[in-house]
């Protein structure tokens, strides 16, 4: 854990839609899946989670179902639906395009006269 | 596509989802502590793994996932239940608030209910009497046709139902000739299928009782045209109506039905017989449906229109169907899809006018009738003329009571307001929005809005109950009854809001602007708050002056009424009994009806009780009216010249009965007979018109007038002689000045032709008379009922019945303002007293005398009177000159009624300021400076 990002703003929800989509996931699950995906170098404010968990899924973009958790408790598990799957590919490749233009601007150096 | 998609899901999703979380709130609430809990369970579990004690892993996870309560509140928000939430809670301390000051939300809610109670009942009327559409499937697209002449030419001469003047010397009616309607109706291809009706009154034997019943008579096509679905057995059909006197067949109306058979079924096949003819019942008409003709009151009595000549037989030949001359029957049609009314009223137009010509003598002179395609889908929608007006006026007037109320409770609210604004600068100090405050204010105002729309709509459920038995005259069977149903609900919904936000708009905005800093720092210790006492004065200025709008207002129609009532009519009215016997023509033609008529005086004048009595061709003072020529000898014919006069036909007993004095000649007697000299008498209005400066005695006229077509005049006049002039009386109505009129010998007749009125004079009361009478007229004719029995006062009574309903609701309007406006002057006279309490100490303590603060307070009052008086005045002479047609006897600028309501708002305004006054001059200056 040396070097941990601050979150940018308006990531979160699509950090949560990835980790979600690659399987049902409770809350302090997704938690761990991002920061497993990260190398743990993205640090998420633990309370910031859940609000954002359910601003999704009133959107519909997950749904949840109470389960069994591996520790034997009860659990609310979050999937993706049909909607939140098209709503990833279109913020994935939205942030691809803008991180290609981030980059590309950033590598500019000056033109030599 | 994809992004519409997804935005598409989401708009979908979100009210679901929100719906189940206001739903199962429960049940979400332990969710979020489930998982939350969850949550700092797997932490901690995680960071014993990793080596730390149970107790710090457990305070680690727990300052990790931070406070609970901020993550649900904003777990809540993203399920958008922060405003759900936020609004229970105004509500809750609304509630709260509203209970600890009961005795401002019980006056704010009464009057609130009061003035909300009197708009849903003057709004339920109005909609019964002038929206209320037939109750048939898609009324809208009914259309009534008539049609528009000038007066003086039109090829129409005889009508036989509605007639109105047009600007600029015009006439319309919606009545057609049979033979014109058929060929209508063959030749129209712009419209759905024509179909006609007449309404009109009828003696009835209805289970072995005879009364009078309203009919309507109908064509073959009208129930399918109408769509009108029978409640039991079938409708009248094209074959009843297929040839003359073969339908004896009849629809019963639902009220009739209920009324004389109890609802039974078995009233299939029962005989009723109308105007002697037996019919047979073979249907009975839905609940709601009211004829085509009014939405008001349902006929009685459906039968068709073929058998006209055998029950109602009119004119010579008996048969309204195949007559040209007489336009009696009312033509309704629907309209044809793709086809405007422009297109349809054109092309029925140019049918009308060759069907004309090819019905009935047009000569050169005469313009052809016009079509006018009016809206049919409230029948003929007559009580239009004669309610539009006042209900806009009552409308208007119940407005302004409702205006009043608001600015009352707005006045409340904004003194209770100012006592607040510690409470607001203190929210505000932790951090409560602008916004929020005044939201919070507003759902306190829409919490009392709400308490007086419920007590208002029970108020308007009686109201609109009561209002019905007003309209009921004492002799005729009424049904009108107003429906109270969603569309008032909705009405009163919405002006409940309206009010609502109308009183706590302006008190909201005040508490939102409040400073923070303001109401912590000032502790009312101000010597005088002179100026902000503003608002709530001008608020009360403006009550003051809707008050005396509307006790103004309910001055003029009492003063009408009171004029109206003070009408000497020209006759005497008292223990004169009033009837009417109408004998079918087909059993009492021309001359059989005269002998009928004559054996019935002789009969009545012979009853015990009965000290005099005269037939009449008309009743006086009821909307009555025969008009007919009178030529005077020696005047040359101009056809186009108006001869019409009033008149009457009476008995010889008329006169000295009903005390019109015979001013030269004498009054009719028992030598004027059939075979003697036909005779007259003229009013002296009627003398003077015609024979200026002359002895009318001895001179001749005749009455036979213009031929049946009105182009000249009657090749075989009679010329009747003068015998008598007699003192002028009222006739049709109260309000007019007694017309000219003239009066023909019942003796000297020979026909009537309808029904005939008695005039009986007795001493007797009517309940005592009536049943000897009714057996006097039974011993003739067993079918024959007296109707439209009444005393002649009541019948006066019944003429000024729409003015006297009017200044009932009227004066309860003015009294329901003045007490609203007395209250407004006591609050904010009261409030302004109270924060004046230092001053006044000061004041007394520098030795004023008491006598002097209280009168420094009731000017103030008078003062804050006055100006509201002024703008009251100044509206009323206005707004007076647009009832003027409502008024009798005064001018709208009535100076009476002017000056008394200003006086009347003065002394309530100097009562309702005597107590805060006496208050103030009452302070103990010691006690008022130590208050400090």
């Amino acid at each position: 854990m040396d070097k941990q990002l601050d979150l940018l703003q308006g990531t979160l929800d699509l950090l949560i839609l990835k980790a979600v989509s690659l399987g049902p996931l409770h809350g302090y699950g997704v938690l761990l899946r991002i920061q497993q995906i990260s190398g743990q170098a993205l640090v998420i404010q633990q309370g910031s989670l859940y609000p954002a968990l359910y601003r999704l899924e009133h959107q519909g973009a997950i749904a949840s179902d109470w389960g069994e958790s591996e520790n034997n408790r009860k659990a609310k598990f979050y999937r993706l639906t049909a909607a939140g799957r098209m709503r990833l590919d279109e913020e994935t490749e939205k942030w691809n395009r803008m991180a290609g233009i981030m980059g590309t601007i950033l590598l500019a150096v000056p033109e030599r006269a | 596509m994809k992004r519409f998609s997804i935005f598409l899901t989401r708009l979908l999703a979100q009210p679901r989802s929100w719906w189940r979380a206001v739903r199962r709130r429960d049940r979400l609430e332990a969710e979020m502590e489930a998982e939350l809990a969850g949550h700092l369970e797997n932490l901690t579990t995680d960071l014993v793994r990793a080596g730390f004690s149970p107790a710090e892993a457990r305070r680690r996870a727990r300052i990790a996932l931070g406070s609970t309560v901020v993550h649900k509140d904003e777990m809540r928000a993203s399920l958008g239940l922060r405003i759900v939430d936020e609004f229970a809670a105004d509500l809750r301390y609304a509630y709260r608030r509203l209970l600890r000051s009961r005795g401002f939300t019980v006056v704010a809610a009464l009057s609130l209910a009061l003035a909300i109670g009197a708009n849903t009942t003057i709004f339920s009327l109005a909609k019964q009497l002038l929206y209320e559409r037939l109750a048939v499937p898609n009324a809208a697209n009914l259309r009534l046709l008539a049609w528009t002449g000038t007066k003086a030419h039109v090829a129409v001469h005889h009508i036989w139902g509605d007639y109105e003047m047009l600007p600029a010397g015009r006439v319309t009616s919606s009545s057609f000739s049979y033979p014109v309607y058929q060929q209508l109706r063959t030749q129209n291809h712009d419209m759905e299928d024509l179909f006609a009706f007449k309404e009109t009154g009828m003696n009835a034997t209805i289970a072995g009782n005879a009364q009078q019943a309203q009919i309507e008579m109908v064509s073959g096509n009208y129930y399918s045209a109408l769509d009108v679905q029978p409640a039991l057995g079938r409708r009248i059909t094209e074959s009843d109506d297929a040839a003359a006197g073969q339908g004896v067949v009849a629809v019963i109306s639902y009220g009739l039905w209920a009324r004389e058979f109890g609802k039974s079924p078995s009233v299939l096949g029962q005989l009723i017989k109308v105007n002697e003819v037996p019919l047979t019942i073979v249907g009975v008409n839905p609940q709601s449906f009211t004829g085509a003709k009014s939405t008001m009151q349902s006929p009685e009595i459906f039968f068709p229109m073929s058998m006209q000549p055998v029950i109602a037989p009119h004119g010579d030949s008996g048969s309204l169907l195949t007559d040209t001359k007489e336009w009696w029957v009312n033509v309704m049609g629907r309209t044809k899809p793709g086809v405007s009314d422009a297109a349809a009223q054109a092309a029925l137009d140019g049918q009308l006018g060759a069907v004309v010509r090819a019905t009935m003598p047009v000569r050169p002179n005469d313009d052809l009738p016009r079509m006018d395609l009016r809206d049919g889908s409230r029948g003929l929608f007559t009580q239009q003329r004669t309610f539009a007006k006042p209900m806009e006026v009552l409308l208007v007037m119940v407005g302004f009571v409702l205006l009043l109320a608001c600015a009352n409770i707005a006045n409340l609210m904004l003194a209770r307001g100012t006592q607040r604004q510690r409470e607001m600068s203190i929210r505000m100090a932790l951090g409560a929005g602008r916004v929020r405050i005044a939201r919070q204010m507003l759902v306190e105002s829409l919490l009392l809005a709400a308490l007086g729309g419920a007590g208002g709509l029970v108020f308007g459920y009686f109201g609109s109950s009561l209002i019905p038995k007003l309209t009921e005259n004492a002799w005729e069977r009424s049904e009108f009854h107003i429906h109270f149903d969603w569309m008032v609900f909705g009405f009163t919904a919405a002006v409940t809001i309206l009010t609502g936000v109308l009183f706590g708009l302006v008190p909201a905005i005040a508490a939102s602007r409040a400073k923070v800093s303001h109401g912590l720092k000032e502790t009312s210790q101000s010597v005088t708050r002179r100026r902000k006492g503003w608002g709530g004065r001008s608020l009360v200025a403006f009550q003051v002056a809707l008050a005396t709008l509307l006790v103004i207002g309910a001055g003029l129609f009492l003063r009408t009424l009171a004029s109206l009532n003070a009408v000497d009519v020209g006759f005497r009215t008292d223990h004169l009994l009033l009837a009417e016997i109408s004998a079918p023509q087909k059993q009492y033609p021309a001359g059989k009806d005269i002998a009928l008529h004559t054996q019935l005086v002789q009969a009545i004048g012979a009853t015990p009780g009965v000290e005099a009595v005269s037939p009449s061709w008309m009743a006086y003072i009821a909307e009555d009216m025969s008009r007919t020529d009178f030529i005077s000898e020696g005047v040359a014919f101009d056809k186009t010249a108006d001869y019409g006069e009033d008149y009457n036909v009476v008995g010889n007993s008329f006169f000295s009965m009903m005390q019109i004095p015979i001013l030269a000649g004498r009054p009719f007697g028992p030598q004027d007979t059939v075979t003697s000299g036909k005779v007259g008498i003229i009013n002296a209005t009627l003398a003077k018109e015609r024979f200026p400066n002359q002895n009318p005695i001895g001179r001749r006229f005749t009455n036979g007038g213009g031929d049946s077509d009105g182009h000249g005049l009657k090749s075989t006049k009679e010329w009747i002689t003068i015998v008598g002039v007699c003192g002028d009386t009222r006739y049709s109505n109260l309000r007019d000045e007694p017309p000219p009129q003239f009066f023909l010998p019942f003796a000297q007749q020979t026909e009537v032709g309808g029904s005939l009125n008695y005039l009986i004079r007795t001493r007797m009361s009517p309940e005592a008379i009536v049943p000897q009478l009714r057996k006097v007229v039974q011993r003739q004719d067993a079918d024959l009922p007296l109707i439209n029995v009444r005393t002649q006062q009541q019948q006066i009574d019944a003429e000024t019945q729409q003015e006297r309903i009017f200044v009932a609701m009227t004066s309860s309007f003015g009294m329901l303002a003045l007490a609203l406006a007395s209250v407004g002057i006591y609050g904010v006279m009261a409030y302004s007293v109270a924060n004046r309490t230092n001053e006044i100490g000061i004041r007394l303590a520098l030795g004023a005398q008491p006598r002097q603060v209280l009168t420094m307070i009731l000017r103030e009052a008078t003062w804050i009177s006055l100006a509201g008086i002024a703008a009251g005045l100044t509206a009323a002479l206005f707004l007076a000159q647009l009832v003027k047609s409502m008024l009798y006897g005064l001018q709208p600028a009535d100076p009476v009624s002017l000056i008394s309501g200003a006086l009347l708002l003065i002394a309530v305004g100097l009562a309702a300021s005597w107590i805060p006054a006496r208050r103030a001059a009452s302070v103990q200056p010691v006690e008022a400076l130590r208050h400090e």
